[in-house]
């Protein structure tokens, strides 16, 4: 049988907004195709992991005050954990562990937390914490090869600037920075976004582009994964996608 | 000028009950403009006034609370609506106030929305505080919960008043630190029950102790990050208890706190707490235990809390879950339910609620038993059915009903008993649509 093997850093710290609801619906895409799905934790102060031998790293996002816990802790991971990335292991990061892996985060009082710098970007606070960008969010991304929109919620504070190929174009809702055009960060083996909900609860082809990425990685022939009954999901969305897009 | 305002909201109270509208907070609303955002400070109040705050049990402590003082004689004055924020409680002050704005009353019990405590306390002087419990809730309305606590700890850091405190929520006990010139601090504290578990198995805030950071050891928990806590390090969660919860045993329900013996109508570690909190206010104004007795032993909630319908012949139960707390408890009762039920879901993503559902992924529903169908309602029906069904629970036995009271129908068409979880704005809706199918098919409201 075939296994995907996950680590879930910081799972006990940034948990905010239900985003190890993400976990859950790759276990369960996972389980339904017959594909073992093994996932491990890491949290702060423990021994250094072997990164390489996971086909998935996941971050969540937290609270401001834990991500500074976490910050130092992840920059002991580093070499490590890009080493990983290299030889192309998936990172999939949400909104602190998206910001995290850049290469600095200045949070309002003007202080610059050190990223890991693995990207580009760069992320600060407006001084005013009052400023967010909370809401419903619509994405169309074309990760897949064909245009798929994508439904979460936001809430973050830091505006990120310096992406070089998002993950997706915001229809609506904010994205990198407020009223932004593009959210998140994308590569082949990398999907950062600020999208809670959890982000993957009404997408399921991202999920499965994740999951076929990992079972396929250094395979010869890519085979196709099973095809899943998602109807609630499309069903989900597609309510979602009209109160949202056609408000507008 | 302020008597001015008064007589202008006066006059709203008025036209809106001709109306025949609800004046709970529309009053308060325009007068918060009116005034410069300084509502309440208009009134005068000289009686003392007890706040009731926090994530869960507001309601149901305020009421109480509102009880042993009806109880004891006192005229008092109770926001019971929950219009609970500066709006809601300007709009009540104006149906009780005089033409000068003079409140009169032997005391008043309001219960305050978490936000909205340093604001209504900067102008109304505040002799009791109670503080419940901090969790996660409606994360994106309130902002993350750390930001919500600063706000009240910069509150306690002035206030000299009375502060009873959840003394096994750190979230809460914290807040008797952040004035040290306060002497009247008081904990309420609660032994172990018989579900207390050694290791947190509920999404969890708190972890690590707000004075030196370090990670906090707990004897037990109760539920979520309630339970007996300490920080090694700098002793945080060191203090002599005011009032004690033991011998709780939830089959009768029954507990003990100084040697009176409580039995609560509800059975749930929950209520326990929330009834302690009532104790510790009962102690600290010498209520005549006897008022005390009756009010714990006879206090029950018929508005959506574990509320009892019957639909036809089918026996169900309503209960309000607006948090992944809420919502894990209520699992929790339903599963000490014995035999196969039914449960609906309603589930809102209306302002008050928090625009954000993504706290259903919090709620642990692998725990489900003999559940034989889920059936799902609400504007975001279909997000709590995909919720459901990545636990595992089988797709085919999950039926979406946007539309309120035809998941009542879907849900009464099968024999057996049901269960019927909504969150807060959905909760009224909900008892609503039961009540039709009730009037219609037959059955009865408690």
């Amino acid at each position: 049988m075939k296994t995907l093997k996950i680590l879930h850093m910081y799972a006990d710290l940034l948990d905010l907004y239900g985003d190890s609801g993400n976990m859950e619906i790759l276990d369960y895409r996972c389980r339904m195709r017959g594909i073992t799905c093994e996932i491990d934790k890491y949290s702060v102060d423990s021994e250094i992991p072997d990164f390489s031998s996971y086909d998935l790293i996941y971050i969540g996002g937290g609270a401001d005050l834990e991500q500074q816990h976490i910050a130092a802790d992840l920059l002991r991971c580093r070499e490590a954990l890009k080493k990983a990335y290299d030889e192309g292991v998936f990172l999939f990061l949400i909104c602190g562990g998206y910001q995290l892996m850049g290469k600095y985060y200045r949070d309002a009082d003007g202080n610059d937390i050190p990223g890991l710098g693995l990207f580009d970007y760069y992320t600060i606070a407006p001084e005013s914490r009052k400023k967010r960008c909370i809401g419903n969010i619509v994405i169309r991304t074309e990760i897949t090869g064909k245009p798929v929109d994508v439904v979460g919620f936001e809430n973050h504070g830091g505006q990120t600037n310096g992406v070089k190929s998002p993950f997706g174009k915001v229809l609506y809702g904010n994205g990198n920075c407020s009223q932004s055009e593009a959210e998140g960060y994308f590569e082949k083996n990398v999907i950062a976004t600020y999208l809670h909900g959890p982000c993957l609860a009404k997408n399921p082809e991202i999920s499965d582009y994740m999951i076929s990425y990992c079972m396929n990685r250094g395979a010869d022939s890519p085979a196709e994964l099973a095809p899943l009954d998602d109807k609630l999901e499309i069903d989900c969305r597609k309510v979602m996608l009209n109160r949202l897009l056609n408000k507008k | 000028m302020k008597r001015l305002l008064i007589i202008i909201g006066k006059i709203i109270v008025k036209l809106l009950r001709l109306l025949k509208r609800n004046a709970g907070n529309l009053p308060g609303i325009v007068l918060w403009h009116l005034s410069g955002h300084k509502a309440v400070s208009m009134f005068k109040v000289d009686c003392p006034i007890i706040a009731i705050t926090g994530t869960n049990g507001k309601t149901s402590v305020t009421n109480c609370i509102a009880q042993l003082f009806e109880g004891s004689g006192n005229k008092i004055i109770i926001n019971k609506e929950g219009n609970n924020l500066d709006t809601g409680i300007c709009s009540l002050l104006l149906r009780h106030c005089d033409m000068k704005g003079r409140v009169k009353a032997d005391y008043l019990i309001l219960e305050t929305d978490e936000s909205h405590v340093p604001v209504v306390y900067s102008q109304l002087k505040l002799d009791t505080l109670v503080v419940l419990n901090f969790f996660r809730d409606q994360l994106d309305r309130n902002g993350e919960m750390e930001t919500l606590i600063q706000k009240i700890n910069g509150f306690c850091k002035t206030f000299e008043g009375n502060l009873i405190l959840n003394g096994d929520d750190p979230n809460t006990a914290r807040l008797g630190r952040a004035n040290p010139q306060n002497k009247n601090v008081r904990y309420f504290h609660a032994k172990p029950y018989a579900f207390a578990t050694q290791n947190a198995f509920e999404a969890s805030e708190g972890r690590f102790c707000p004075f030196c950071g370090d990670a906090l050891e707990y004897e037990y928990y109760q539920y979520s990050h309630i339970g007996k806590f300490r920080c090694a390090k700098c002793g945080f969660g060191d203090y002599e208890p005011y009032i004690t919860a033991e011998n709780i045993d939830l089959d009768k329900p029954v507990f003990t706190a100084d040697g009176n013996e409580y039995s609560p109508v509800l059975n749930s570690i929950y209520n326990v707490y929330n009834m302690t909190a009532v104790a510790a206010a009962a102690k600290l104004y010498n209520i005549d235990q006897k008022v005390t007795n009756k009010v714990i032993s006879t206090y029950t909630v018929n508005n959506g809390r574990m509320e009892k319908f019957m639909l036809g012949d089918r026996d169900t139960t309503l209960n309000l879950a607006k948090n992944p707390v809420g919502a894990n408890m209520t699992l929790r009762v339903m599963n000490e339910m014995g035999g196969e039920k039914e449960l609906l879901f309603v589930l809102n993503d209306n302002v008050a609620d928090g625009l954000d559902v993504s706290w259903i992924w919090d709620i642990n529903f692998s725990v489900f038993e003999r559940v034989t169908r889920v059936v799902t309602s609400g504007t975001r029906a279909y997000d709590i059915a995909v919720r459901i069904k990545n636990s595992g629970y089988p797709a085919e036995k999950i039926v979406v009903c946007p539309d309120l009271d035809k998941s009542v129908e879907t849900l009464a068409e099968t024999p057996g008993k049901k269960f019927v979880i909504a969150n807060y704005t959905a909760v009224q809706p909900t008892r609503a649509a039961l009540k039709r199918y009730i009037e219609k098919r037959g059955g009865k409201a408690q």
